[in-house]
């Protein structure tokens, strides 16, 4: 079979069924794949911050893909409930075959509003901590820059340091030296310094 | 409460865009920029600034995906894709002999998707702003179909639209709309006072700090302008 047999083919089924879980399926699985590539190609941002927010976006759309087909699938089964399979006189009820895409379309639709922003929320932390992937730490205040301040290629901007850092500078000399500082400050003093 | 519910379940309106790839696209990303900022604003883990700013920029990347959606990428795919059918795929064939465009076919089926013949056939009797009656702009095939009980809705014709769209709202909701709504997201943030005009000034230096760091280099002190 052909390209073109195998797009008309699908032509064919979607003019026949175009079941609203497609396209929404569709798009999870190219964002899925698309927006983590586009954010590890971010030169701008931190790689660590890359791999996390990365991540991140992937496994929503992991979580989004099931959870579109699983809502569209399980309303659609409710339609059975509400209308009966047959008409009185043997033919498919139109009224349910209409149920079963309306009641699919609002499962996705429930998907896109609740469920998936509501699964991602409560999922993806624990993963993330399981994975040993920490949240960036949350923005510290940024540098100030007084109005005069012209940035150029060689300015490197002060970024406040946490308050637990230890901060090694070798300044053991410092202990050695017999400095005005180190001196006594009380008691009997002969000379200068 | 029962009989409510199967009325609205059974709505040929709601049927029809559940049918139609771009409304239903249309309404969920409509949905997404209200339930996604609104689960962020719920989080209690977030602080309210973060929260905040996170809010505001994931309505407008959805609001910005949704209006490039539909102003660019549904016209864009919806015609080509049918041009592209009708004249290389189906050949002028197995319906497309009857339409020269997505509008005249959208016409004629919702027309055949009407139940009752007198209203269809009224809705053919009437004229359209420049005069004409409805009725010319149909082939007399078109036009015998819809006296039918059950008018044939030239399903290859539907298929090929909804690929069509389906493909557009895949490359358009995956790749063009995010990477073209950046564009727009920095600035209407920094005019709502939710982004520092700095920022790009820091997304410089931190550039210049990972090529630094890349390439193995001490980091240089700053310089020090001694004229100040």
């Amino acid at each position: 079979m052909g390209l073109t047999d195998s797009i008309k083919k699908i032509c064919h089924n979607l003019g026949t069924n175009n079941k609203p879980t497609y396209v929404v399926m569709a798009i999870a699985t190219v964002k899925g794949i698309a927006r983590p590539t586009f954010t590890m190609m971010d030169k701008t941002e931190n790689p660590e911050t890359k791999k996390y927010t990365a991540l991140r976006e992937g496994l929503t759309e992991v979580i989004a893909i099931p959870a579109y087909w699983a809502c569209g699938e399980l309303s659609a089964k409710a339609a059975e409930k509400l209308f009966p399979q047959k008409t009185k006189n043997g033919a498919v009820n139109p009224a349910l075959l209409k149920a079963k895409k309306n009641l699919m379309f609002m499962g996705v639709c429930a998907a896109a509003l609740f469920i998936i922003p509501g699964t991602c929320s409560v999922v993806i932390k624990p993963i993330m901590d399981k994975l040993g992937l920490k949240a960036p730490e949350k923005k510290q205040p940024k540098p100030e820059l007084s109005k005069n301040t012209t940035l150029n290629t060689n300015t490197v901007l002060q970024q406040p340091k946490p308050i637990n850092q230890t901060i090694n500078i070798n300044n053991n000399k410092y202990n050695t030296l017999n400095t005005y500082a180190n001196r006594p400050q009380v008691g009997l003093r002969v000379g200068g310094l | 409460m029962i009989n409510a519910i199967r009325t609205i379940a059974s709505n040929s309106t709601l049927a029809n865009i559940a049918q139609n790839t771009s409304a239903s696209v249309g309404i969920e990303t409509t949905l997404k920029s209200i339930g996604r900022p609104g689960f962020i604003l719920i989080d209690k883990d977030i602080d309210p600034d973060t929260k905040q700013y996170a809010a505001a920029k994931e309505f407008l990347y959805q609001a910005t995906c949704l209006l490039i959606y539909l102003f660019a990428i549904v016209p864009i795919f919806k015609n080509g894709g049918f041009k592209l059918a009708k004249n290389t795929i189906f050949k002028n064939k197995n319906g497309f002999e009857h339409f020269n465009s997505v509008k005249e076919y959208t016409h004629y089926r919702k027309l055949a998707d009407n139940p009752s013949i007198t209203n269809r056939l009224a809705t053919l009797n009437k004229e359209l702003a420049d005069k004409t009656p409805v009725k010319d702009k149909y082939n007399q095939t078109l036009i015998n179909e819809l006296k039918k009980q059950d008018p044939e809705k030239f399903a290859d014709v539907k298929g090929a639209i909804e690929l069509s769209n389906l493909i557009g709202s895949v490359l358009g909701l995956a790749i063009i709309a995010p990477q073209a709504s950046h564009a727009f997201i920095h600035p209407a943030l920094r005019f709502l006072g939710l982004e520092s005009k700095d920022k790009k000034q820091i997304n410089q230096a931190n550039q210049e700090t990972n090529k630094n760091i890349q390439e193995n280099k001490q980091p240089q002190p700053p310089k020090i302008d001694t004229n100040v």
